[in-house]
């Protein structure tokens, strides 16, 4: 069994006695196949009994133990260590709480904020059924409609999402992927009623639309869950039932309308038609200070040649919209009950 | 600081979780709090892998609740109590299709309806799953309904002492883990749904590193009878290294256990069922072949194999997705192209507080689900009952705790309980005390895993408890290195190790008393079932010196009468 | 070595510094690239939620047309390198999408069959040109020139899509910097990201992610922030003073895009480089 001596580099801060966090060094033999979450014990154990983590079903089912290991948001219990050791060389392994979250005290932050953000966007299915025929029969739901939830049921609220989120870390008012993830869950949930309730408080400020689009929650979910996508179906789901008068969702759609008129992007006025007259006069001074340095975007932009064939094609889309072909990623008719299934 | 509600309910896993749905149904005046030591969606519920039974009949059409009661009984090795287990298997069907109506999500057929497999121990395919994490979307669904229906929740809060007087019910003393205050919560009803106390077997368990019997122990030192403790369940399929569970799911799915020759061996010991035997016996011919010397050999210890590669990479993928990530990362072994070394590992607890149809014997304390033992799982649970038990019983006590709190008045906790708990943690950090919380929890773990295992014999098991008493003579100058009150996880640990002691004295006392084998309680000297001296219940009791007094309660029987159980 | 190239709006319009910084040079390394002249913008993250039928079949379009040439299909803009690698992906894994998609092309005369890659720029020089070959044409080395590498979401994340760097620890643009003679600065935000994306929605939020980039470049002592990405170029060179605003940083940093670094290496001056255009000088 290979062995070494590792070094671990963790943030420890008891808010009783320090007045901020600082770092602590532990030197440890490990042998191969040892967890993040095993070398966390052994210290705690043998080391220093003061140091203080959450951890639970120690198999990367419960979500209790996430943190960032060299900055990158993990499950302790599932991160070898072996993995992290670069090389031959004697880096210490880093690990330090979750971000955009309070410590409580070294690795423990308080989740609370994420809980209550559960609560307020109804993470929750609301049947149709009425509560004295709870019980009674089971819905009917088709194999494809419980695919299309099945991975995002996967989520443990582990918090990696949240911690990684570029948005959540300028902004703690941001709905957050976890909670924008229960949402697309909810909504293709056959058996759910809120749909648009859920939508409108989800697409409210700090919600959706300010999503920055950086994937990093999807790149870290520590159970592979591809966030990005439930968050576009979100999307989808707004332009759908006509819930299009945010900024997002207009700057969304003038990208679709250029593309449909003239291939090309007709920058000079996509602020405006995002933000209206009056929020693009913030930009003002801005546009100007560019415009003076030649850096300003075209005020005629020419369709793109063939631009006709590209019509062409969209024209034929539109008028097909009732009958939707095969290859349409997630098509969401405003009747849950004739939901079809799709992908995440 | 003191909190007042009608209903407290510990524990915030399955049983708990909807004890309080039911509670707020059942009684929309009443008020209720549910405390819990780690967030609701930590609770082990959430590891249960394998599936909730309910005789549904979407598999097998001619399914009834009766097939349901009678597996259970029989897997119950006739120690369950048939009248609750005519409740258990006869509320499956409303229970299941209820959590259903409220969005959990299910593994369907292909006409909608919920999917069922088969597993170890039953006659008819009943067990329904959400792919290999059935717990965990159950549990998740409670919690997301209890979010909607606003349920009051104290988090991070750990049981320090269960409150009564005069046989009544006071309420319960905490320590608010954020802040290391102690509160008080009093209450005419309290539910006691804190999980299972497997994990006395540390390394050699399955369980979460918290699954020590909190409320169990809190129970006994309230003087609360602890039944059937000697009853431990040995899951057969735990990875090799870290105990941690492959789901019977596995074997539901069509894996085959195999051994250094290649053998299914289980031909030998189940013929009929052969892998899906129950568990018990699966455990046992397991650790047979190990002791015979036809298991597999590593630095990690003797294992079996359990092979799932003939089910092909797709069904893997699909259906048992979880085992394969558990297997790949604790240890390195992929199921599609390698067999999974497992051996068998603590995984349940049978035995618990004796709840009557989740009554105990202090008026206004309940207890269900793994925290409990009112028995329907007897000597031996069916994988499928767990899931399954805590739902309709915390159901049952949620409804019976709203509808008895208006009718009861607690007085309060007086403030000399509160200073014996208080002096009791301060006692923790004196300097004169010198044991070490690692070491005594080693040794427990490997006295219970050697002397009160699987294979049980006399001379170990006076070894067991002899060695108990010792652990729990040096637990009292066991030392405090913590003395912040914030967050203090030593305390923690400290806390529970006091609790798994005194549990693993239960174990190891009634396991030595029992002269029988029945169930998974297995005596290599008293190799048989004797009907004759010992059908019943064991119960442990606290004496005043904090020993443990044995009784004995009788099974409630029904309509099967004795038989031997053969698969 | 030839490639279809696909230029990007933004390219197009406000950061045509970087295109004709490319121009400038990429003969020196026998690189073609052939216009797509008939390609449609990618739609930006944006497309395929407003629907997903018009975001498929246009990429599907656009990476046709490169097909049609018998070219792989290379962008100097890591969103539409992003959405035209996500449009192949499904396109690649779905043979009832890649129908859809053909039904609509057929009338043009194009069809996607999956034969052409989609890379970036950066991609195409590190992997396809050899980073040994382009230090051996250096005649300007960027000794003593230190760099922040700012890399941008899209060319990292999601790795399964992308796949050429580790998004936590990426190193292909670090490497480029040395081949051409430059040297690194140590700072933890070259992963991180520019906030271009929702600029226009949650501005006050976007500027804090730029400013915090920045900031962490300019405390670092690099010389210039060099970019593969035009959109992260406008965040962090056009939105630079507005990001700077009321922090305690003195002193702005230049951001050059890639194109520009590799042309200083290769001799070009900073004027016909077009730095002279950016908002932050030189």
């Amino acid at each position: 069994m290979e062995r070494r001596e590792v070094s671990f580099r963790i943030q420890r801060y008891n808010p009783q006695v320090d007045r901020a966090p600082f770092y602590d060094n532990f030197r440890i033999a490990v042998e191969k196949g040892i967890t993040i979450l095993r070398a966390l014990n052994y210290i705690k154990e043998h080391l220093e009994p003061r140091l203080t983590f959450r951890s639970f079903c120690q198999a990367g089912i419960c979500g209790s133990c996430a943190v960032r290991i060299n900055g990158v948001s993990r499950l302790a219990c599932t991160t070898q260590v072996w993995d992290l050791l670069t090389g031959g060389g004697d880096e210490p392994i880093r690990i330090e709480p979750l971000e955009n979250l309070e410590v409580i005290r070294d690795l423990v932050v308080d989740i609370d904020p994420i809980m209550e953000k559960l609560k307020r966007n109804q993470s929750w299915v609301e049947p149709a059924i009425p509560e004295e025929e709870l019980g009674r029969r089971e819905h009917r739901v088709s194999d494809g409609e419980f695919e299309t939830i099945n991975a995002a049921s996967d989520c443990i609220l582990c918090g990696a999402c949240y911690s990684e989120c570029s948005m959540m870390g300028v902004n703690r008012d941001y709905i957050s992927p976890p909670v924008l993830l229960k949402a697309f869950r909810m909504n293709n949930d056959t058996r759910d009623t809120l749909g648009c309730r859920r939508l409108r408080e989800v697409t409210a400020d700090n919600g959706l639309w300010d999503c920055a689009h950086c994937y990093k929650c999807m790149e870290h979910c520590t159970k592979k869950i591809p966030i990005m996508d439930g968050i576009h179906r979100l999307r989808e789901e707004a332009f759908a039932r006509g819930m299009t008068h945010t900024e997002g969702a207009r700057h969304a759609q003038a990208f679709f309308d250029d593309i449909r008129h003239i291939g090309r992007l007709r920058e000079v006025t996509l602020p405006l038609r995002t933000k209206g007259v009056l929020g693009s006069l913030g930009m003002v001074p801005l546009a100007v200070r560019m415009g003076l340095k030649g850096r300003r975007p075209p005020l005629l932009v020419k369709p793109i040649p063939d631009i006709e064939r590209v019509q062409e094609i969209c024209g034929r889309l539109e008028a097909n919209r009732e009958g939707e072909a095969a290859g349409a990623q997630h098509h969401l008719p405003l009747h849950p009950a004739s939901r079809s299934g799709g992908v995440l | 600081m003191e909190h007042r509600y009608d209903i407290v309910i510990v524990g915030a896993g399955g049983g708990g979780l909807f004890a309080a749905l039911e509670a707020v149904r059942a009684n929309p005046r009443v008020s209720a709090a549910v405390i819990s030591k780690v967030y609701p969606t930590r609770s082990h519920t959430s590891a249960a892998q394998g599936g909730v039974n309910a005789a549904l009949g979407n598999k097998d059409r001619d399914d009834t609740v009766e097939l349901h009661v009678f597996d259970t009984v029989k897997g119950s090795d006739y120690l369950a109590d048939q009248d609750a287990v005519e409740y258990l298997c006869s509320q499956a069907p409303s229970v299941v299709r209820e959590l259903e109506n409220l969005g959990a999500p299910f593994s369907r057929f292909a006409d909608g309806t919920i999917a069922q497999r088969p597993f170890g121990g039953t006659v008819k395919d009943r067990c329904c799953y959400c792919a290999d994490k059935t717990g965990h979307t159950i549990l998740h669904t409670l919690f997301e309904q209890c979010l909607r229906r606003g349920v009051t929740f104290f988090t991070e809060y750990f049981l320090l002492s269960l409150e009564h007087a005069d046989g009544a019910c006071q309420g319960v003393i905490t320590l608010n883990m954020a802040t290391g205050a102690i509160e008080t919560f009093v209450a005419p009803v309290v539910i006691l749904a804190t999980g299972g106390h497997a994990k006395m077997y540390w390394n050699r368990s399955s369980n979460a590193a918290g699954n020590t019997g909190d409320g169990q122990a809190a129970a006994f030192r309230a003087g609360i009878p602890l039944k059937d403790m000697e009853f431990i369940q040995f899951h057969p399929t735990g990875l090799r290294k870290s105990g941690l569970l492959v789901t019977e799911g596995a074997r539901g799915e069509g894996g085959y256990l195999l051994n250094r020759h290649g053998e299914r061996f289980m031909a030998r010991y189940a013929p009929q069922k052969m892998e899906l035997g129950p568990r018990d016996l699966v455990a046992r011919s397991m650790e047979t072949e190990i002791i015979e010397g036809n298991g597999f050999e590593s630095d990690a210890g003797s294992y079996i194999e359990l092979d799932l590669r003939h089910l092909g990479a797709e069904a893997i993928r699909k259906k048992l997705p979880q085992i394969r990530e558990l297997s790949m990362h604790f240890e390195g072994v992929d199921p599609i192209e390698e067999p999974i070394p497992v051996r068998p590992t603590a995984h349940y607890s049978m035995g618990g507080i004796d709840a009557d149809m989740a009554r105990t014997a202090i008026r206004g304390v309940y207890a269900v689900g793994e925290c409990a033992c009112i028995s329907v799982h007897g000597a031996n649970r069916l994988g499928g009952n767990s899931l399954l038990d805590i739902l309709v019983f915390g159901k049952l006590a949620g409804r019976e705790a709203a509808l008895e709190a208006p009718e009861r008045k607690a007085h309060g906790i007086t403030p000399a309980a509160v200073r014996r708990v208080a002096d009791e943690i301060r006692s923790y950090a004196s300097h004169e005390r010198y044991e070490r919380y690692g070491i005594i929890r080693e040794e427990m773990g490997k006295t219970m895993g050697d002397n009160v295992g699987i294979y049980r014999i006399e001379e170990r098991l006076r070894k067991g408890v002899q060695e108990i008493h010792a652990l729990r003579e040096r637990f009292r100058r066991i030392r405090l290195f913590d003395t912040g009150t914030v967050y203090n996880t030593n305390l923690i640990q400290i806390l529970e190790l006091k609790n798994m002691l005194d549990l693993a004295l239960c174990v190891a006392v009634t396991a030595l008393e029992r002269q029988e084998s029945r169930g998974s309680h297995y005596r290599e000297d008293f190799p048989r079932r004797d009907d004759g001296a010992w059908h019943r219940h064991s119960l442990c009791t606290m004496g005043e010196d904090g020993e443990v007094k044995l009784g004995r309660k009788a099974v409630t029987m029904g309509k099967y009468p004795l038989e031997t159980r053969s698969y | 070595m030839k490639y279809a190239y696909f230029l990007s709006c933004i390219n197009e319009s406000m950061t045509r510094e970087a295109d004709r910084a490319l121009n400038l040079w990429k003969q020196d390394l026998g690189i073609e690239l052939v216009n797509l002249e008939k390609g449609t913008c990618c739609g930006g993250s944006n497309l395929d939620y407003v629907s997903p039928d018009h975001f498929i079949i246009i990429n599907g379009r656009n990476i046709a047309l490169a097909e049609q040439m018998g070219l792989d299909l290379v962008t100097s803009c890591s969103t539409c390198l992003l959405t035209l690698r996500r449009a192949k992906q499904l396109l690649d894994t779905s043979s009832e999408k890649r129908e859809l998609v053909n039904s609509h092309l057929a009338d043009e005369g194009l069809r996607y069959e999956g034969t052409s890659d989609v890379k970036h720029l950066l991609w195409v020089i590190t992997e396809d040109y050899g980073l040994g070959r382009l230090a051996a044409k250096v005649t300007a080395p960027l000794s003593g020139v230190r760099f922040a590498p700012f890399y941008g979401c899209h060319i990292l994340r999601p790795s399964a899509l992308l796949g050429r760097d580790d998004p936590a620890a990426p190193m292909s643009l670090d490497r480029l910097v040395e081949a051409l003679g430059g040297s690194l600065v140590e700072y933890g935000s070259k992963n991180k990201c520019c906030g271009f994306h929702t600029m226009l929605v949650a501005e006050k939020q976007s500027l804090a992610m730029t400013g915090n980039a920045l900031e962490d470049a300019v405390r670092s002592g690099a010389h210039y922030i060099v970019t593969p990405c035009p959109l992260c170029h406008t965040a962090l060179d056009a939105y630079q003073d507005k990001a700077l605003a009321g922090r305690s940083v003195s002193g702005n940093i230049p951001v050059l895009h890639l194109s520009q670094m590799i042309g200083l290496a290769l001799g070009y001056s900073q004027k016909e480089l077009g730095i002279d255009r950016h908002m932050i000088a030189a």
